[in-house]
């Protein structure tokens, strides 16, 4: 058959999206299907580059240029669909503004604070570094040394980095944007189970008969997984969907259940789902009394604000015994949770009751599979690891947890937040495998791994997020490295506690970015960077999923992955420059050599040759370290979880397949952890494990509602909730470089309820100031659109670097997990 | 932000899966089939709308895509495939060798 050019790659399309439909078309239309070797494009795999989910595409190269992306119909993730960022994922790398060359604010020739941008070589940026960073050890001590990273590093990136800190500059204070974004989930996990990241997997979509979102807007920030869950719901009418927000949004589109609640009362609703399988007699006992231990939680534990601030002053246990809890009996439990009737929880909410009766008999239903999704609504929560515990709770009750359908399930909004941030551990008090710097046989465990003299590793937690950019305004944190991240505009009361910090003229700020962000704007030295498929990496998804890619094009020229920039720099640094004479003393060979031999080469990181590389594929930065350096990374940073809960398979498997879900266990990966039978670290016999706790229970938390750091009154008469969009990613630093997406959502609106505009002479389209104690940003109204806010209460997305909504939040922190609450603080709004 | 792409020489054809409410099934085809260059191929039994929409830039096809995404009987549009053929360089009525494979097999 002849068919002209038009209509074939027609039906190339009609076949792929045919397939992704699970139906079936006419023959034309479906057989057509090239093999690659008569095409120009060179098609690889490649996890997406945006969110947590971890979709799998398969990335076009042309003439060294990535010039189409789609669904990866082999995933099983997302079974050839796409999102509309990842539609158009290959386009990010190629923005006009792209950075080729690091930029240095200089006067006269030589580095000034207040300085003007100026191209400079690598060379050039490395010695500066390497002087400001030595100058810093010198007269502050390797404890004003610090570095920003990301959920979006590599694995082996975020690994690299975790050595060049914790052991090269012997500092803590390294910390990566996750803990915006999943710091109360890990503290959940960790309390409740004793080891991190989510029992079950995304197969509890096809097996689930309810759904539950709390704080979660999954048709916009995780739209494929929205897709699964749709199709769920449509194809099995039985399916209830119900969704909890503090205002409506796009996946009310699809609920059973919509219910919108005043800020901060999940923590009561949750209590009172838990009073009501109680009271209903609905307790699966027998899984109770066998695999769970009861305990009471510390209160009044203060909202992670400087300790000066009037909230701390009054808060009773803001100080180290915040996280703790005594046991109690099942009975006492249930006493604590009795005061949360239905009455007085609708109250509280503002939720009806026969909603929040249907919501809990979902629960209480011992027919009912359940699976809880929930995202920043419960982590950016002065009281996220609460709000985790508490939905366990509810879980662990019923003995809904780890089998098909029933799955407790925090997403993740980053591509590697499990994968680099939490399971590699780049938190200021982690270490790799859940392991923590605060216990000694965790240093030494880690000291050992990488062939380092005892007491290489501090034992102090370094500064946080939050607790960085106030050590920097405060002069104390004084050689900053930013890398993967954007958190000019990501973190809370800009004004105040982040611009003060990077100008202060003590401090010596570095960001790596591939574009000028607000960020690396602030910054004093600029460094250009490598992304995505300019290199070869490893991501870990929301269901522990690891997928690697291998490097596809080449970086523009004078562009380096953060990879590259980290161990190269490693090369400008003696241990002499770094580490002290007692601890020199202890290791043989050291001495004279720099950390790039230390920490890289000489260790089992620079143990693989290059010739293990396909002599086909790029890979410029293990050729010109010369050694296969991501493999090395890699196997080295998976000794510390093979045989402990955390195993992964050889790091060559991953090139093979599209990821495989840890622990991997004799080639074979783990769907559902805990359960007997699935996985295989639980015990024979136990039926459910759960064996990240010494007695193999998980515990359920008695914990109240306690009201927010900031409500609206009279003068800020409004609350204010922060968040995404479907069309950008995060801060849009590389999705407001696309221009499709960038006209599909220009600019950050407020989203109001009409009748709030009304009362204050607004119309839709007014442009408007926002304006809290900390700082005020111009938008305009949006009254219709995608979002309905309740009345009382606003909605502006972050995206938009011309309306930087983050001068006006707070930055009120868990004290437990130490993430910020970016959804709640008080507002007014005036017409400009 | 402003595109650069020629428009002039380039054909475009992006597909994509609509998931509507069932309730709503006949008006959400409506709908997708008064946008210009569409065409429904496929429905499945629990009401997945497979078609395409056929353009001269990307930005064309992002603005269709746009206008079906925001009808409100559509919980979901995942577009699943995007090609360009450069037409400058064209050769009528023979097969493709630009035709890609999509990895279905």
């Amino acid at each position: 058959m002849t068919i002209n050019r038009r209509e074939f790659i027609k039906a190339n399309a009609i076949a792929a999206a045919a397939a992704v439909a699970g139906v079936s078309v006419p023959a034309m239309a479906s057989n057509l299907i090239t093999s690659s070797d008569i095409t120009k494009l060179k098609w690889d795999k490649a996890p997406c580059r945006f969110c947590g989910t971890g979709c799998s595409v398969n990335v076009g190269v042309m003439d060294g240029k990535v010039v189409a992306t789609h669904g990866d119909i082999k995933s099983p993730v997302n079974k050839g669909l796409n999102c509309v960022k990842g539609y158009f994922l290959s386009k990010i790398m190629y923005g006009k503004d792209r950075l080729t060359q690091p930029l240095l604010r200089m006067s006269n020739g030589k580095y000034d604070k207040q300085g003007e941008f100026t191209p400079i070589s690598w060379d050039q940026a490395f010695d500066v570094m390497a002087e400001k960073a030595k100058t810093t050890l010198t007269e502050n001590g390797p404890e004003a040394v610090g570095m920003f990273g990301s959920g979006q590093w590599t694995v082996q990136e975020g690994y690299a980095a975790v050595k060049l800190m914790k052991a090269g500059f012997r500092t803590n204070n390294i910390d990566p944007n996750a803990r915006h974004c999943m710091a109360s989930a890990v503290g959940g996990f960790m309390r409740t189970f004793g080891i991190d990241e989510p029992m079950g997997c995304y197969d509890d979509l096809e097996a689930a008969d309810a759904f539950v979102l709390w704080g979660s807007n999954m048709a916009e920030m995780h739209p494929i997984l929205w897709t699964r869950l749709t199709d769920r719901r449509l194809s099995a009418p039985h399916v209830k969907v119900a969704i909890l927000s503090t205002f409506e949004h796009r996946s009310f589109d699809l609920a059973d259940n919509g219910m919108v609640f005043t800020p901060q009362t999940d923590l009561a609703i949750l209590n009172y789902i838990a009073n009501y399988i109680i009271q209903t007699d609905r307790v699966n006992t027998e899984f109770v009394n066998k695999h769970t231990n009861f305990r009471l939680g510390e209160t009044d534990i203060g909202y992670g604000l400087r300790p000066e601030h009037p909230l701390e002053q009054v808060a009773k246990n803001n100080g180290k015994t915040a996280g703790s809890s005594t046991p109690i009996s099942f009975n006492e439990y249930a006493k604590f949770v009795s005061t949360y009737t239905a009455e007085y929880t609708a109250k509280l909410s503002g939720v009806p009751e026969h909603k929040l009766k249907a919501l809990a008999e979902l629960y209480a239903d011992p027919k009912v599979k359940v699976t809880s999704f929930w995202t920043m609504g419960f982590n950016q929560h002065t009281r996220g690891v609460w709000a985790n515990n508490l939905v366990y709770n509810i879980h662990l009750l019923t003995g809904k947890i780890s089998t098909p359908g029933n799955s407790p399930f925090s997403l993740t909004g980053q591509p590697s937040a499990c994968g680099t941030a939490r399971e590699v551990g780049t938190f200021s008090h982690r270490l790799p495998a859940d392991m923590v710097v605060t216990n000694p046989k965790h240093r030494a465990t880690a000291e050992k791994i990488w062939g380092l003299p005892e007491g290489t590793v501090p034992p102090k937690p370094g500064y946080h997020a939050a607790l960085q950019n106030r050590m920097l305004k405060d002069g104390k944190l004084n050689f900053y490295w930013v890398q993967c991240n954007n958190n000019m505009q990501a973190a809370a009361n800009i004004n105040e506690e982040v611009y003060p910090g990077y100008r202060n003229p003590k401090n010596f700020v570095v960001v790596s970015d591939p574009y000028p962000t607000v960020t690396a704007q602030a910054a004093d030295l600029i460094l250009p960077t490598a992304m995505w498929v300019e290199k070869e990496g490893v991501y870990g998804n929301a269901e522990r999923r690891t997928q690697s890619w291998y490097q596809m094009v080449e970086s523009p020229e004078g562009a380096k992955s953060d990879l590259w920039q980290l161990v190269e720099f490693s090369k400008r640094l003696k241990v002499e420059d770094v580490w002290p004479e007692e601890l020199i003393a202890k290791k043989a060979g050291v001495r004279g050599k720099t950390l790039f031999d230390v920490l890289y080469k000489d260790s089992a990181v620079g143990k693989f040759s290059l010739d293990e590389i396909p002599e086909d594929r790029l890979n410029d930065d293990a050729r010109d370290f010369g050694f296969y350096i991501q493999k090395g990374l890699f196997e080295e940073y998976a000794t510390f979880g093979r045989g402990h809960a955390h195993d992964l398979a050889p790091y060559d498997t991953y090139h093979k397949e599209r990821g495989l879900r840890w622990p991997v266990v004799d080639g074979k990966e783990t769907q559902w952890r805990f359960k007997e039978g699935s996985d295989p670290y639980a015990k024979k016999g136990s039926n459910w494990d759960f064996y990240g706790n010494k007695d193999g229970r998980a515990n359920i938390f008695a914990l109240p509602y306690e009201p927010p750091a900031e409500s609206p009154d009279e003068e800020y008469d409004l609350w204010l909730s922060t968040g995404r969009v479907l069309e950008h990613w995060h801060s849009g630093s590389m999705t407001q470089r696309v221009p499709e997406l960038y006209k599909s959502m220009p600019d950050a609106l407020v989203y109001m309820h009409p009748d709030d505009a009304k009362k204050r002479g607004m119309r839709r389209g007014d442009l408007v100031k926002l304006i809290s104690r900390r700082g005020e940003v111009q938008t305009r109204v949006e009254t219709r659109g995608r979002n309905k806010p309740p009345k009382g209460l606003v909605y502006m997305p972050w995206f938009d670097a011309s309306r930087l909504v983050n001068k006006v939040t707070l930055d009120a922190t868990d004290p437990l997990s130490k993430q910020t609450d970016y959804k709640k603080c008080a507002i007014k709004i005036e017409k400009v | 932000m402003e595109s650069t792409e020629n428009i002039s020489d380039e054909y475009h054809v992006a597909s994509f899966v609509a998931y509507p409410i069932l309730e709503q099934l006949d008006t959400v085809k409506k709908a997708i089939l008064t946008v210009e260059g569409t065409e429904i191929h496929a429905v499945s039994e629990e009401g997945k709308i497979v078609f395409t929409i056929e353009g001269n830039s990307y930005r064309d096809i992002g603005s269709k895509m746009d206008i079906i995404r925001v009808h409100k009987g559509i919980i979901n549009l995942s577009p699943v495939y995007h090609q360009i053929l450069d037409e400058s360089e064209k050769a009528p009525d023979e097969p493709s060798i630009d035709a890609v494979n999509v990895g279905i097999n």
